[in-house]
């Protein structure tokens, strides 16, 4: 089942003065269940993809649905319940919320959701197990690894039960140890859950673990080989 | 968790948290002692004229106000005596024949107004013998004892036991004078009793003008309480053909002081509270700012516009929820501590307040009720404040946002 479906998608910045294409005429459809990285060299357009993807950026041409639903044409509360509903963001600063512990920074999305409190809770202590940082749930941010404060942002990522996962370079700033073990556990639930996650990276550690990759250059697919 | 996220976000920058909340306490707190300040300066003033001076309502013939004097007295004065026992919201009464005229000393002459008074009536209305401040209340002289300001005899340069000459016009316009001799000297709280009216019996300046006992020209009334005024007047009103008056009608300072403290009190707080509110608006824009890549972050995940509004309010409205009542709290406290360490001395500016009737002591007068206005006013204040920040919060693009490092 086809879980996103780019048309002739491009994006212009400064189409009025000195146009520049980010993204030229991208097709490609990403199946569910994938384990894709987009890789690239800096400047190719990895990031602005993944953000058109996510509903962050908006197109200049072409299409982008996700689930078989057009999401250009969303308005802008739209396009926050349909992130809040349908994505999972991994970023790579963690970009996590630095007042609140790792289990509360994973139940935030759902509090979004308004998911009652049971569920949350049990979901939250699932996540946390599986990320293999339950002993680490009371910890805010800043009392946690790279590693580990990415291992949560994963973790809030799926909490919301997305129908995918961006991750934007979620390895650059880990150790290999740390990158390892990340990869680990989104190739387990990758294989396990089915779960699709969708990288831009230009870690080799993680292009090697990708399934797919996508490879990107000036904005144009050069090459998209499935292992 | 809205809740919960806005209360930690306000601790996360302790020292700028602990600024803007003690500026919001030492806010409330200045507001409190101002009003209390002034609603005791302002009080004070109200209250020594009304309770030395005026009291709460007067009544005098119809003609008086046009030619005071002899000629227009109190109709059936002997009735309005008898009010004291047929309505329950008066004190005290007070009959005085009220004639101007000149006092003489060997030295000097000033003119005056006499006021003939029953001394225990007055006393009961205008707790004059609380103001002696040398001899007597008019015990030590048996024959036409006087009581004189402090001021109008250090004119006269008299002391007590001189004699001064009264001259006054009797009913027919002769004029009469007679010996008297200084029983007490006064210091009143009230200006304008300082500064030119001076205390015979009624019985000696009836002797003297050839009039009754029961000529009166003015009679003074104290009432229990300020609440019933209107009502014991609407009373009197019915019970005599006399102009009965209140204090605010014979003297409309009385209301121009009210208002113009209750502006000088709103102008006070209008500024402090403008204060806060540019202090709040800056703070908290610089909470958003410091949390553009935050906030941008949870528009990307999905947090609703109007979420984040709410979270930025919130913590603007908890900064006000704790600060707001250390301020109150720090207000009811001084008070409390001025009035059981006898008030707050200002007797080194005794001289300039009393020219206005006021004390020297101020007793910090406050009404519960400002507290909870106070409060309200503080909680809009912030509320207000946060608009600004929040509009901002909400305006943020999450990805520009996400962007910013």
């Amino acid at each position: 089942m086809k879980v996103i479906e780019l048309k002739s998608l491009s994006k212009i910045y400064n189409p009025d003065t000195i146009p520049v294409r980010a993204i030229n005429d991208v097709s490609l459809s990403v199946e569910e269940g994938e384990f894709t990285a987009i890789v690239g060299p800096s400047g190719c357009g990895k990031t602005t993809l993944l953000n058109m993807i996510g509903g962050l950026d908006a197109r200049s041409e072409g299409s982008v649905e996700v689930g078989g639903v057009s999401i250009q044409d969303m308005s802008e509360s739209q396009l926050t319940t349909f992130r809040l509903q349908h994505i999972g963001f991994v970023f790579q600063a963690y970009n996590l919320i630095p007042v609140l512990t790792a289990k509360e920074n994973i139940e935030f999305i759902m509090v979004l959701q308004n998911m009652d409190a049971k569920t949350m809770q049990e979901r939250s202590d699932d996540l946390l197990d599986r990320m293999g940082i339950k002993d680490q749930r009371d910890r805010r941010p800043s009392e946690l690894s790279g590693g580990q404060q990415q291992r949560v942002a994963v973790a809030r990522a799926l909490a919301s039960r997305p129908k995918f996962v961006l991750a934007d370079e979620p390895t650059a700033n880990l150790d290999s140890g740390s990158t390892e073990a990340l990869l680990d556990i989104m190739a387990k639930l990758n294989e396990e859950e089915n779960i699709t996650f969708i990288f831009s990276t230009h870690d080799q550690r993680v292009i090697d673990r990708a399934k797919r990759v996508i490879m990107l250059e000036d904005g144009v697919i050069v090459s998209d080989e499935h292992r | 968790m809205i809740l919960s996220l806005a209360w930690k976000n306000i601790w996360r920058s302790k020292r700028r948290s602990f600024v803007v909340m003690s500026a919001v306490a030492i806010g409330v707190w200045s507001i409190i002692f101002m009003v209390s300040f002034y609603n005791s300066m302002m009080g004070a003033i109200s209250r020594n004229s009304l309770q030395h001076d005026y009291s709460h309502i007067q009544i005098h013939h119809e003609g008086y106000l046009s030619d005071p004097g002899l000629d227009f007295q109190v109709k059936n004065p002997s009735k309005l005596l008898e009010f004291h026992s047929q309505i329950s919201d008066i004190k005290a009464v007070s009959g005085r024949l009220i004639v101007n005229g000149m006092v003489a000393s060997p030295k000097t002459n000033l003119g005056i107004q006499v006021y003939a008074i029953d001394p225990a009536d007055e006393a009961a209305v205008t707790n004059l013998p609380s103001f002696l401040i040398a001899g007597d209340y008019f015990t030590n002289i048996k024959r036409n004892p006087i009581l004189l300001s402090q001021k109008l005899a250090e004119k006269l340069k008299v002391k007590v036991r001189s004699k001064v000459v009264i001259t006054v016009q009797d009913l027919e316009v002769n004029i009469r004078a007679g010996a008297f001799r200084v029983s007490g000297i006064f210091h009143s709280k009230s200006p304008r009793i300082n500064n030119g009216v001076v205390y015979l019996r009624h019985q000696d300046l009836s002797k003297l003008i050839n009039s009754t006992d029961t000529s009166f020209n003015e009679f003074a009334y104290l009432l229990k309480d300020n609440e019933s005024l209107i009502q014991t007047k609407k009373k009197m009103e019915m019970k005599t053909k006399n102009l009965v008056r209140t204090y605010r009608e014979i003297a409309p300072e009385f209301d121009m002081i009210e208002e113009g403290s209750a502006i000088s009190k709103q102008v006070i707080t209008v500024i402090v509270m403008l204060a806060l509110l540019f202090g709040i608006i800056n703070t908290m824009l610089m909470a958003v700012l410091e949390r553009t890549k935050e906030i941008g972050m949870l528009r990307a995940i999905g947090m609703f516009k109007r979420k984040i509004f709410l979270m930025i309010v919130l913590e603007t409205f908890m900064i006000s929820l704790v600060s707001a009542p250390v301020g109150l709290i720090a207000g009811f406290l001084t008070n409390v501590y001025f009035e059981k360490n006898g008030g707050m001395d200002l007797s080194q500016y005794a001289g300039a307040l009393e020219q206005y009737g006021g004390d020297a002591i101020f007793y910090p007068e406050i009404a519960q009720s400002t507290y909870f206005f106070l409060m309200l006013v503080v909680i809009i204040t912030a509320l207000m404040g946060a608009i600004y920040p929040a509009i901002k919060a909400v305006n943020l693009k999450p990805l520009e946002a996400i962007r910013k490092v």
